[in-house]
């Protein structure tokens, strides 16, 4: 089968690579540079950020490929509704993983809220995003042949601004213990607590949605769950966080799940290996303490 | 201004029923769609004195008892302040793919009219944010995907866009689509005089063929499998704080984790 990357990053390019013959679009330099390797790249001048530019120029290229891959990001999940309407093709996002048979794609995804895995048996031409982490091979390097295309923007909107979200400085999904936040803690103050236990532990701090998303405690790269950074470290500690499905989500792959809740009801306690019913007021500063003893 | 709004009846998630490691889709209650409440309020705060309406397209079997227990959740939309509801409920959608329900959709507003699309980022049975993008291609109108904050200003839509690392803000000339965040508003319960008053406002079913689509399979389902949790359980409730740790503590040792 011909794939076609959109938005190349190395684990797309491994994805495209498993099935056959495959292409790079990239839109701007920093793409061109994460596409090198590909056999064929076609490059596109102009602003990373326009949408239509990028579905004008693969419904262009669409013809000459039967898959279209890309990341999961809010970007491609836009464009790749759009494109798939207009090629009458599916749209499957978040794969898991992927082969061709027959001349079909058999692919997986989560659905439910992660509670479940579909088998999907699709037709080409198909567009796919892959989540992140699943597709971690070496995608082989050809000498990179770029053909320039110069497509007519199919303008969604007009971009009037854009301003860089503040970061914490975090890579979630790489840390090895997560001591995770929720709506358990009263004020914003009260999470120093939380990030003097994962200094003490040597981990990262996580929190639900509601402290990134609507109470601003935290910035984004600390947000985990299903509309978060899905998460897979050695140990996840879970505070004052109720254990919905969408957070549970985000949480699968970890080896150890604690919980500390003081309702001995949460939901979190049957996702959990460890919980412990206690107000976290009660328990962490004695955690912070042991914690730092047990590393002397 | 003239507004539709989509509502996904949608699998209720947390109370999927799994039978003998089979996930039963039959037995698993719809709800609303949790997102779409926020664009229900959007619609509601901007629609003035025209109509703001709820497109829903059932997708899960069996069609019968959904047909009810659908038009029972749109009555809650209803409910929320939205004029009147069309219900596209036909055999031929159940397991298609979204290319078709877009169609049905956009067929809808074509039929009815409508100057601007509100939709949710994503739906939480499928969580795919696709149905929205489709609608627009569909309909030939630009598009603005993940609104956190949605004003409507000389006939153009102005939203700030929420993306991984960054807002953008993003104009675009009505007629458009719209899809919002849970971030936007915060959803009105209903009162009890509301919840009455919408027992009265119009519920239109339609079929594939009242609206002159065909339906075809492009993805055929192999099947569901449950996603089995199993994780150890050991729940620490006795003893004063400090005994608390020290057990969490070993245990963590134990596992090797720290
Ligand atoms: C489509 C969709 C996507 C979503 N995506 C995500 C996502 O990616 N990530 C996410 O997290 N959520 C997500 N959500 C939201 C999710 O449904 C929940 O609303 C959220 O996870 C709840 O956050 P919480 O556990 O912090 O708060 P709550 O549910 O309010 O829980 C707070 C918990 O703290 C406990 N508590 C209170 N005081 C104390 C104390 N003193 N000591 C100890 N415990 C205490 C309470 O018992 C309670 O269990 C999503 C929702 C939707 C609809
Ligand atoms: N079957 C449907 N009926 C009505 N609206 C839908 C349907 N499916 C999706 N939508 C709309 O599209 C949004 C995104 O859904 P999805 O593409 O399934 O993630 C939902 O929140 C709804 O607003």
């Amino acid at each position: 089968m011909k794939a076609l990357v959109v938005y190349p990053n190395k684990e797309a390019l491994y994805a495209a690579s498993t099935l056959g013959e495959y292409a790079a679009l990239a839109v701007g330099d920093a793409e061109l540079k994460a596409a090198e390797g590909a056999p064929v790249v076609y490059n596109v001048r102009g602003d990373p950020r326009d949408l239509g530019l990028r579905i004008s120029a693969v419904l262009q290229l669409a013809g000459q490929y039967d898959v279209i891959i890309m990341p999961s990001l809010k970007e491609t999940k836009t464009i790749g509704g759009y494109m798939s309407q207009k090629l009458n093709a599916p749209f499957i996002t978040d794969v898991v993983s992927l082969r061709a048979e027959g001349g079909k794609l058999l692919v997986e995804r989560y659905v439910f809220g992660n509670k479940a895995t579909a088998s999907l048996r699709a037709n080409v031409p198909a567009v796919l995003t892959i989540a992140p982490g699943k597709f971690l091979g070496e995608p082989p390097k050809a000498s990179t042949k770029v053909v320039e295309l110069s497509p007519q923007s199919a303008g969604l909107f007009r971009i009037a601004g854009v301003e860089p979200k503040a970061s914490g400085g975090v890579r979630i999904e790489e840390a090895e213990i997560i001591v995770s936040v929720g709506r358990g803690f009263k004020k914003k103050e009260d999470l120093a607590m939380a990030f003097d236990l994962a200094k003490a532990l040597g981990g990262q701090v996580g929190c639900s949605r509601p402290i990134a998303a609507d109470l601003k405690w935290l910035s984004e790269d600390h947000w985990v769950g299903l509309s978060g950074h899905k998460v897979r470290p050695k140990l996840y500690l879970a505070i004052g966080i109720s254990g919905q499905p969408q957070h549970i989500a985000g949480i699968l792959d970890s080896r150890i799940i604690a919980a500390i809740n003081n309702d001995p009801n949460a939901p979190i306690f049957q996702y959990a290996d460890y919980g412990v019913v206690e107000d976290l007021y009660k328990i962490v500063p004695i955690l912070i303490r042991k914690a730092a003893e047990l590393k002397k | 201004m003239k507004i539709a709004v989509l509502v996904k009846p949608a699998l209720d998630t947390s109370q999927l029923r799994v039978k003998e490691g089979r996930v039963v889709i039959e037995e698993t209650p719809l709800k609303i769609n949790d997102i779409d409440r926020n664009a229900i309020e959007e619609a509601i705060k901007l629609k003035g004195n025209d109509k703001a309406y709820a497109i829903s397209v059932l997708k899960w079997p069996p069609l019968q008892k959904r047909i009810q227990e659908a038009e029972n959740l749109l009555r809650e939309a209803l409910a929320m302040g939205l004029d009147e509801a069309y219900l596209v409920a036909d055999e031929g959608l159940i397991g298609s793919d979204q290319s078709a329900t877009a169609k049905a959709i956009a067929a809808v507003i074509n039929k009815v009219g409508a100057d601007l699309v509100l939709a949710a980022e994503a739906s939480i049975d499928n969580y795919t944010g696709q149905v929205p993008p489709r609608v627009a291609a569909e309909l030939g109108w630009p598009l603005i995907t993940y609104a956190r904050e949605l004003r409507v200003e000389g006939g153009k839509a102005i939203a700030k866009r929420d993306l991984e690392d960054s807002v953008e803000t993003a104009e675009a000339q009505l007629p458009a689509v719209v899809s919002v965040t849970r971030e936007i508003n915060q959803p009105r319960i209903p009162t009890l005089l509301a919840i009455r008053a919408a027992m009265k406002k119009p519920v239109n079913k339609l079929t594939l063929a009242d609206l002159g689509i065909k339906p075809d399979v492009k993805v055929e389902l192999v099947g569901y499998k449950p996603v089995v949790i199993q994780r150890k359980r050991v729940i620490i409730k006795d003893g004063t704080p400090e005994e608390k740790a020290d057990k969490l503590l070993q245990y963590l040792r134990q596992e090797g984790v720290i």
